[in-house]
């Protein structure tokens, strides 16, 4: 893409890579909180659903101040981590655990939905015939909901692509380290005359969003179709 | 007699849709601006400063003063499209060199009205050094980082960069500034201690406790910092050169003193 100059075409890149690793690294935290949610019962239940959607909830500025007050360099968790080498504040890595925070309540949602819809007498089957329960979830019920589970990353994905407030609260605007594509965007138009940038990384990231959407479907249509024919 | 219930359902759920219909569409059209209302878009650092000239002229005049505060980009740009500001005061002369080019703006009541300086802060108590091209802040900053708004974007930024740069003092430290989206939220950075300096105007630095000034920039290192304050187009009446006028009496001057700024309008 020849019209995107060099730090515009650094802020896709940088989203991207962001984004990826943010769903990645959420997606097995996310299938057990999910699984946890939908099949556990334990003391302090509705508490953890809470503290998993509190981000869809609060406004993203809020979201990206406790990050930053707690995974700071002065704060509680950040000032630990930071003495094993450890640093999100101001990194690509506090973008992508601001993404990653952002996109978890959508990906458990949509994660936990199709495990409440597996019929348990189908696992309950599985570990009367002796497989243990681990084994049960890795072939019986991931299985099952492998759509739901690729449906739940690639709008943890798009909801990480678009991330903005957190991201900007918590790890600033630096280009090429922190400035992703919607801090681009934004930065754009505070100056005058910034529009024509702007509007080329709203067209890249229309076309991204639309991408991953549609990959999504078709995914998720094999999947399903898979687990039918099964 | 018959009763069909499923009739009785539907004609329930038509009468509210109905009263839903007719509430939003009211909600949708009601708020005609009152005729004695005066709208302000304003930059955000005024805030502080502005609300209370704003409660001083409604008090004088008798007119209520609705101010809108964000980022002198975004509320252009809101005006631009049809924004029903009466007033802007811009907090640098671009924003507002585009709405006059534009014809948005009534050029005869435009008028240069605070000024504000550009501050080294740090978090907590800090020694007060010599700010100028004998300083070396990098060694300052050490391991840490220096906030400032965006460098290229944001007017506190844009300040901050040109006086470092002219200062000889940019290149040490480019790659360790923290850019945010307002110049309020690196003063924040700084107050909490994640970075351990930054660059901010004197208003924002004298308002927040959790920092102190290391020193002043010099007026000559950087472009001078102006806010102009106009009347839009087609939008001037008594009332509206009433409240320019206030902005230059001499209570505003008090009280726009008192927050650290400069009164350039006399």
């Amino acid at each position: 893409m020849a019209w995107l100059g060099p730090e515009e075409w650094q802020a896709v890149a940088l989203s991207l890579k962001v984004s990826f690793w943010a769903t990645l690294v959420a997606l097995p935290l996310g299938i057990f909180t999910a699984y946890a949610l939908a099949r556990w019962r334990f003391p302090g239940k509705q508490v953890v659903n809470g503290l998993v959607h509190l981000p869809l909830i609060l406004p993203p500025v809020v979201t990206g101040y406790l990050l930053l007050l707690t995974f700071g360099t002065t704060g509680p968790v950040g000032g630990l981590l930071e003495q094993v080498g450890i640093v999100f504040a101001f990194r690509w890595t506090g973008a992508a655990l601001a993404a990653g925070v952002m996109a978890f309540p959508l990906m458990v949602r949509a994660i936990r939905l199709s495990i409440e819809a597996v019929d348990p007498k189908l696992e309950e089957a599985a570990a009367t015939l002796g497989a243990p329960r681990a084994w049960v979830f890795v072939t019986v019920t991931l299985p099952l909901i492998l759509p739901g589970v690729l449906a739940g990353a690639i709008l943890a994905f798009a909801k990480a692509m678009g991330e903005f407030g957190a991201t900007i609260t918590f790890v600033s605007n630096i280009p090429g380290q922190t400035q992703t594509l919607p801090s681009a965007v934004y930065a754009f138009l505070q100056v005058p005359g910034g529009e024509g940038p702007a509007m080329r990384l709203v067209i890249v990231s229309v076309v991204i969003a639309m991408g991953a959407l549609l990959l999504s479907e078709v995914v998720a249509r094999r999947a399903a179709a898979r687990v039918a024919g099964g | 007699m018959r009763t069909d219930p499923w009739c009785q359902y539907s004609v329930g759920m038509m009468g509210l849709l109905r009263q839903y219909v007719g509430l939003a569409l009211a909600a949708l059209l009601a708020g005609p601006v009152a005729a004695d209302e005066i709208t302000v878009f304003a930059a955000a650092s005024l805030k502080t400063a502005l609300d209370e000239v704003a409660d001083g002229f409604e008090a004088a005049a008798g007119h209520e003063v609705t101010v809108s505060y964000a980022g002198s980009s975004a509320l252009a740009r809101q005006i631009e499209l049809g924004a029903p500001a009466d007033v802007f005061i811009s907090a640098n002369p671009d924003w507002m060199d585009r709405l006059e080019e534009a014809g948005t703006i009534e050029p005869e009541t435009r008028i240069d009205l605070l000024g504000n300086r550009i501050v080294l802060i740090a978090h907590g108590q800090g020694e007060p050094v010599e700010i100028g091209a004998g300083m070396d802040l990098g060694a300052m900053l050490g391991e840490g980082r220096l906030a400032m708004a965006l460098v290229d974007a944001v007017p506190a930024g844009i300040y901050g960069k040109a006086a470092l740069e002219s200062l000889g003092q940019w290149q040490a430290v480019e790659g360790r500034v923290v850019q945010s989206d307002n110049v309020r939220a690196a003063l924040k950075l700084v107050a909490i201690g994640e970075a351990p300096m930054g660059v901010v105007y004197a208003t924002d630095a004298a308002a927040e406790a959790g920092v102190s000034v290391l020193g002043e920039f010099p007026e000559d290192s950087h472009p001078p910092i102006v806010y102009p304050a106009a009347a839009m187009n087609g939008r001037v009446g008594p009332m509206v050169a009433e409240f320019l006028g206030y902005l230059q009496s001499g209570a505003a001057r008090e009280v726009f003193e008192r927050h650290g700024f400069t009164v350039l309008a006399d």
